[in-house]
């Protein structure tokens, strides 16, 4: 591509788009004559055999002329328009690099399919991801001076180490090399070597981009922030749930489950939604509609080494206690080794989380988008209570935080479902009553 | 169906949209909306659309690519897409597969139409592993050599849009109102279309080439299950969108134009 002349006017050419062909019919123009345009603006949309394409800016400028109407049939490398660049735009390489390689990867044939697939970059002759061109520039190293030593001749990492050694670059520079490399590794990156290196402070930022269950969970509480929530908050007396799980720990030892509160937990709250359906819907914004929903699928927050996810437990009315153990246990497992399915985590209606499990007293969390309802348990604590006869007595008391959207429930709605619920769990024979 | 495998660290999220039946005019506006208004990754499965309609690409010409007086004649809706490539007839035995992605959602993906293709025909690889022999053929996907699936794209600024419409299977007379593109690709080799083309029933049960798309959507993806009434619309954006149904004096006028021009060369 030719240097830019700076102030002066190019001419901007239709790029190839892949496909090997020769030519693109112009669709429509998104700017005119004279109008500003900044770096990766749309100018226009073409169609190629198979797509269409929008073709965006590599300069910040001001467009000077449009040379085709809408209908022509523009060549490859033929100008589409003329632009009058701005004093301070740049061209950036990966744009122009990656419009060179896509030149090349149209005569790969379907042995190449992963391979065309890849990033490369090939800029002036030369074969390295943006990863490694980026760590040459921090060692200071031109690139198309090193040797590269990969597949087709790709420059890696290792070859650009080993210039900057022999160079002497690298001793100056093992500051950068370890922060590097540290970064690298943080971020999952493969290609990091294992450089040796003193201990040094690090006071640099290190950027970590959202990957996995991370980002999934970025993207859904940026929705759940748009939701009114609104808490209420309650004690509950877990001193009969804890005679209860010891009984069965005790009783129902041959089974070979380990009995923890939250099955029990979850299955009183399926007890309850049956009696206050509202806190097991979902609410449709556009058509202001609250769907309830027939079965009671209960999400349990699980914090894993990738991150936060929520399994669920499906048509909890329908299942025992044990049946509800032995569910809770598989989603754990599935959930520690990153094995959850899809049908695992979609469907929930309502979500438990056991934030006390970890710590604190209670949570105040989003709700789970569409559901309308999420109840954050906190750690059971032994505390002194007075009872009925006025003596002092510790009882193990645990906090809930239900958080619920405030267009679908109201504080007088969830305090009588969380009566209900804490009516269940205060006293379990009361369960019996209602189990079918 | 439940799909168990080991995921890797980082797969990007895509919500699934199973569709039975939505008008392909509805099922273009949809996409489009999606594609132009959301910032998510999309997978939306349409299986069967209501009555038989022709869809053209973006640029497609009605005289050129159709038999514009059967199409009249029998009044067979013929709709403009938003999106590049060629044309098509479809009905109730047609399964609709589309993509709208983020162009970095998937890892090293460029988007660029070769590209996307390649990566789409890894996907469907998957789904017919041990079925029939599939491969992607000059921007076409092929059991054997016999095209059973059309594809078209749109690439935006940020995002890019990849659908396909699959043959389960064909009346033969409604092949008819297609008339033979003028850019054929070469494996075609001068066959005639109904020697050209597949039908997928042959191979699969249409259930199970819809679980196992969904199946191999789940291992590039982290899989969320939506339905369109679920979507969050952004507020207060006005949506337009481009794809639309051809009056009939449109294709009308194209015969017109085509007499026109046969009478002048005539003289």
């Amino acid at each position: 591509m030719a240097d830019l002349p700076v102030g002066g006017v190019i001419d901007v050419p239709l790029a190839q788009t892949g496909e090997g062909i020769a030519e693109c019919e112009l669709l429509k123009w998104f700017v005119q004559e004279g109008e500003e345009v900044e770096e990766f603006q749309p100018l226009c949309e073409v169609q190629s055999d198979k797509a269409t394409i929008e073709i965006t800016s590599r300069y910040k400028g001001k467009v000077s002329k449009v040379l085709h109407v809408p209908g022509n049939i523009v060549k490859v490398g033929e100008a589409l328009l003329r632009m009058v660049i701005d004093e301070n735009a740049s061209i950036l390489p990966s744009v122009e690099a990656a419009q060179d390689l896509v030149a090349q990867d149209s005569k790969i044939n379907e042995l190449d399919i992963a391979d065309s697939v890849l990033k490369k970059e090939k800029i002036r002759g030369v074969l390295s991801t943006p990863a490694v061109r980026n760590f040459a520039k921090q060692l200071g190293v031109t690139i198309e001076d090193v040797l590269g030593t990969g597949h087709d001749g790709r420059i890696l990492r290792e070859d650009i180490l080993n210039y900057a050694a022999r160079k002497g670059i690298l001793k100056a520079s093992s500051e950068i090399l370890i922060e590097d490399s540290s970064a690298k590794n943080f971020l999952g990156d493969q290609t990091s070597p294992n450089v040796s290196s003193a201990y040094v402070w690090e006071f640099e930022d290190r950027s970590l981009p959202l990957r996995g269950f991370h980002r999934a969970m970025a993207k859904s509480m940026t929705l759940a922030a748009k939701i009114p929530h609104f808490q209420y908050v309650e004690e509950v007396n877990c001193d009969a749930l804890l005679d209860l799980r010891a009984s069965f720990q005790n009783e129902m030892s041959d089974l070979g489950i380990k009995f923890t509160f939250l099955p029990l937990l979850v299955k009183s709250l399926s007890m309850a939604l049956s009696k206050y359906p509202l806190l097991n819907s979902c609410f449709n914004e556009e058509s202001q509609e609250v769907l309830l929903k027939g079965s009671h699928n209960i999400g349990i927050a699980m914090a894993t080494a990738h991150g936060l996810v929520v399994p669920n437990i499906k048509k909890v009315q329908s299942l025992s206690i044990v049946e509800i153990t032995k569910e809770l246990s598989r989603l754990q497992e599935l959930a520690l080794s990153n094995k959850l399915s899809s049908d695992d985590v979609s469907g929930g209606t309502i979500t438990i989380s056991n934030i006390g499990s970890i710590g604190g007293k209670f949570g105040s969390p989003l709700v789970n988008v569409p559901e309308v309802s999420i109840i954050a348990l906190g750690r059971i604590q032994k505390i002194p209570l007075f009872d009925e006869d006025g003596n002092l007595c510790p009882a193990s008391i645990m906090m809930i935080n239900i958080s619920s959207d405030h267009r679908v429930l109201d504080g007088a709605t969830v305090a009588r479902f969380c009566n209900e619920w804490k009516r269940f769990i205060e006293k379990p024979e009361l369960l019996m009553l209602q189990m079918r | 169906m439940a799909v168990s495998r080991t995921r890797n660290i980082g797969l990007p999220l895509i919500s699934l949209l199973r569709l039975n039946g939505m008008p392909i005019l509805e099922q273009l506006h949809l996409e489009e909306r999606l594609l132009r208004s959301t910032s998510e990754n999309w997978c939306l499965i349409n299986n069967g659309t209501t009555d038989p309609t022709i869809v053209m690409g973006v640029s497609g010409k009605p005289v050129e690519l159709l038999d514009t007086e059967s199409v009249l004649r029998d009044e067979i809706s013929v709709i403009r897409r938003y999106t590049g490539g060629g044309t098509v007839i479809v009905d109730h035995a047609t399964i609709f597969v589309t993509f709208i992605c983020n162009k970095d959602a998937i890892s090293g993906l460029q988007s660029y139409p070769q590209p996307i293709m390649c990566w789409s025909s890894l996907l469907y690889k998957e789904v017919f592993q041990g079925i029939g022999d599939f491969t992607l053929r000059e921007n076409d996907y092929v059991l054997g050599n016999r095209k059973f699936g059309g594809n078209a794209q749109s690439i935006t600024k940020n995002r890019w849009v990849h659908h396909t419409s699959f043959l389960w299977d064909y009346e033969i007379s409604r092949m008819g109102y297609l008339k033979l593109p003028k850019r054929a690709p070469q494996y075609r080799q001068a066959r005639d279309h109904l020697e050209f083309i597949c039908r997928m029933k042959d191979y699969i049960a249409r259930s199970d080439f819809i679980d196992r798309t969904i199946s191999a959507v789940g291992s590039h993806f982290q899989l969320r299950y939506s339905e369109p009434k679920a979507i969050q619309w952004p507020r207060g954006t006005k949506f337009e969108p481009s794809s639309r149904l051809l009056r009939k004096e449109e294709l009308d006028e194209a015969i017109c134009k085509s007499s026109a021009v046969s009478a002048l060369l005539s003289l």
